[in-house]
């Protein structure tokens, strides 16, 4: 099977650089989402890996092979975008079966194998015998992703598949493409700008800004430990707050205004002053009575989010925080113009420095 | 005009805008109004009542005539019948350029000749208000929406993004008292989503004036309203405090639209206060407006996050249980909506991502609180009523996750 390999890969366009001297290997038989906000040079880069866009400077290995050079079609790679690509004058079964008439590698009883196997996994089958123009968007993705399984390239790449389907067929492309993902352990590199796609069809997350990875993880260690606040603030609806603390040298380093009651002590980084703690808001606790351990906090505005919860947003001193609770005896009663109190638990907590860079310190209370 | 509007309670923390005797000029309503474009009627004695000062949102599918009920309103289309009612004064056959509202319409509509500046003072100069005036008014809402930078650019050369943030600027401008947004969010990512609700929420709460804003978001609506109005077939079905309606939902259209994930539609038949489903009977009990009724068709709504994943019967009070397929499991971050499949058919549940650690794809088995339940008439949409812990089934289970139930600490 074939990792995709990058070295020192850069792309301009004039004076901007789309993508900035990437090193970085994507496992063989695994899926890497590329996700980013939109300018972020993911689909650049995902484009360069097809062939699609020359490099400016860099190689582009597949296991050991250099394909910087080659053009699309020498790369052998299969490619889903975000409209489907199907012949409309032919019928679902013979849209599939078409590429692998080409290779003549492949026996005509192979290839029927092939081609039923994948419109099972994609429950196309019911539909094998219908024409294109009778099928809707969503079917008609299913079939483009069809066809590019059925080769069994080593590598596939999706732009986007699932962005201009409905809302169902949104959920069956997901799980077709999971099952797709476990069957054939093909080496997948899946574009989006959807936090949730990625979160749930990937294996690792590679986390774009500015045409660089940011952070390359499994979802929910990218969710629960971003190296940068980029990472939280992009990931999670709505993102980590983070709030500025100043650090003091008391003995050793603490912090506690505004967020702690008592000192909070770090070791193992260089001061500078001010720092960020992250905190996502889902893990800030809030009580409506004063409690010990606890800070006093503003309710500016409360709303009902995903799955009946509150999200409030308070102000602690001059400082912003959303806090998603659930909704219980305690939290019903919480008013906008309320006061009410929040404890950060340190578990839960990032440290990240002015540069928004996470820190590497440990901290006990 | 049809059905139920629950009382407008104040038990909401976002309805305590001050009602100050300035702001109840702010009035709008369409009174009786009908609109038809040849033979198809979208619109069959509409009755609508904004309530000033206010956040007020429109929640409607796609296509349900929210844009069309704006464009009455601002006046770029007239009503087939009735009247439209602003500050109380019958405005049904006032211009346009007379009825003095903040717009911002759905697509973008820029001047591309014109700077970002200009696109935005261009409302300004409509109303001769004098050129020294516009620049700090100007500056002040780029300011507000964060495209102080892009001042001097044209349209083109800003992302899509930048865009609906200018077209939302000028729609601010105007020294005025109602403002009308049609679905301006639509189509941005939702990271900057996330940061104009907040914007949209501050400056309607600085500006004391009535917002009249359309979705066909859940999230949008729940974010944003204050009062909701929920369009459906033509009419307003249902409308009240945001809070009051999205607890309580006296409409099976209510309840379809409002609501992330979408709540889950159980199809059954109502017979002597009792449903039977494949894998379990309801007894329900009957509103008291609800007149007994031998049979009918109905819709069981239950929200996603009272689909409890194995649940923890011993812990006392009555369960419907089925077997269940868990065959997706999204991850969202902070959560994951969990798709199942019953007897029942599809359905959604919803629970915190720490709570479904151990969850993966294969057989679970799931309950669901009877009194959870909500009954509605298929044909009317009418709430009939709810189940009641009556019926019970006895299996037991452990490693309960819910929303509800979760300990976070």
């Amino acid at each position: 099977m074939a990792e995709i390999r990058l070295e020192s890969l850069t792309k301009r366009f004039g004076d901007l650089v789309a993508v900035r001297d990437l090193n970085i290997t994507f496992p063989s038989s695994t899926v890497t989402c590329l996700l980013g906000p939109s300018g972020c040079g993911k689909t650049t880069l995902m484009r360069m890996i097809a062939g699609l866009e020359t490099s400016t400077s860099g190689k582009i290995y597949f296991g050991d092979t250099n394909v910087t050079e080659l053009s699309p079609s020498q790369r052998n790679i299969g490619m889903v975008f975000q409209y489907p690509v199907v012949y409309r004058g032919m019928n679902v079964y013979k849209n599939v079966e078409l590429p692998l008439k080409h290779d003549k590698t492949v026996s005509k009883q192979e290839r029927k194998e092939r081609v039923e196997s994948v419109l099972e996994t994609l429950e196309l089958a019911s539909s094998a015998r219908k024409r294109l123009d009778q099928l809707d968007n969503g079917t008609l993705q299913k079939v483009a992703v069809a066809r590019e399984v059925a080769r069994r390239p080593r590598i596939i790449l999706f732009d986007e598949p699932i962005t201009n389907v409905d809302v169902a067929a949104k959920t069956q492309l997901k799980l077709a493409l999971k099952r797709l993902s476990k069957q054939h352990n093909q080496t997948i590199i899946y574009v989006t700008h959807d936090q949730t796609e990625a979160m749930t069809l990937a294996d690792e997350i590679a986390l774009m800004r500015d045409g660089e990875i940011v952070q390359r993880d499994t979802p929910q260690n990218l969710y629960d430990n971003p190296n940068d606040r980029f990472g939280g603030w992009f990931l999670g609806n709505p993102g980590m707050n983070f709030v500025p603390h100043e650090v003091y040298k008391n003995g050793g380093l603490e912090l506690t205004a505004p967020l702690f009651t008592k000192p909070v002590h770090l070791t193992g980084f260089n001061i500078d002053h001010k720092l960020l703690v992250g905190i996502r808001p889902e893990w800030l606790q809030v009580n409506p009575t004063e409690t010990a351990g606890y800070v006093p906090a503003e309710v500016v505005q409360r709303a009902i989010v995903v799955g009946g919860q509150y999200l409030l947003t308070l102000r602690v001193s001059e400082h912003t925080l959303k806090a998603k609770v659930p909704p219980t005896t305690d939290t019903t009663q919480i008013r906008r113009g309320d006061t009410v109190w929040v404890r950060c638990p340190l578990e839960h907590v990032s440290l990240f420095g002015q540069d928004g860079h996470k820190l590497d310190a440990s901290f006990t209370a | 005009m049809t059905l139920s509007s629950p009382s407008t309670s104040s038990s909401s923390p976002k309805s305590s805008s001050p009602k100050s005797s300035s702001l109840m000029i702010a009035t709008v309503s369409f009174e009786h109004v009908s609109k038809s474009f040849g033979s198809n009627v979208l619109f069959d004695n509409l009755n609508l009542k904004v309530n000033p000062g206010q956040f007020n949102v429109i929640l409607g599918a796609p296509a349900s005539g929210k844009s069309t009920l704006l464009r009455l309103l601002i006046g770029l289309d007239k009503p087939s019948s009735g009247r439209i009612m602003l500050r109380g004064e019958d405005v049904t056959g006032v211009a346009a350029g007379q009825r003095n509202i903040g717009y911002v319409p759905q697509t973008f509509a820029l001047y591309p000749h014109y700077s970002v500046y200009d696109n935005i003072a261009y409302p300004l100069r409509l109303n001769r208000v004098p050129t020294k005036e516009i620049k700090p008014i100007v500056e002040q809402a780029a300011e507000r929406l964060s495209i102080a930078d892009l001042l001097t650019k044209r349209p083109d050369q800003v992302s899509g993004g930048q865009k609906q943030r200018v077209a939302i600027a000028r729609g601010i401008v105007k020294n005025t008292d109602i403002f009308v947004l049609d679905d301006p969010l639509t189509g941005l990512d939702f990271k900057l989503r996330e940061q104009l609700f907040d914007d949209l929420q501050q400056m309607q709460a600085e500006l004391a004036a009535s917002f009249i804003y359309t979705t066909s978001d859940t999230l949008e609506a729940q974010m944003l309203a204050q009062t909701i109005y929920v369009l459906d077939d033509g009419h307003v079905v249902e409308t009240g405090d945001f809070e009051v309606v999205f607890e309580q939902p006296q409409h099976r259209s209510t309840t379809a639209l409002l609501g992330f994930p979408k709540t889950n539609m159980i199809a059954g038949e109502l017979a002597a206060q009792h449903v039977n489903c494949s894998s379990f009977n309801l007894t329900v009990q009957l509103d008291e407006d609800v007149a007994e009724q031998a049979s009918s068709s109905v819709d069981l709504a239950v929200r996603p996050q009272h689909v409890v994943i194995n649940p923890n019967v011993s812990a006392g009070g009555a369960w419907l249980m089925s077997p269940a397929t868990i065959t997706l499991i999204d991850n969202l971050g902070g959560e994951v909506v969990v798709y199942l499949e019953t007897a029942e058919g599809s359905l959604l549940a919803v629970l915190p991502q720490a709570a479904a650690t151990n969850l993966s794809e294969g057989e679970v088995s799931i309950g669901i609180r009877p009194e959870h339940i909500t009954i509605y008439d298929q044909h009317t949409g009418k709430r009939l009523g709810q189940g009641t812990s009556q019926a019970s089934s006895t299996q037991t289970s452990s490693q309960a996750a819910s929303l509800e139930e979760v300990d976070r600490g």
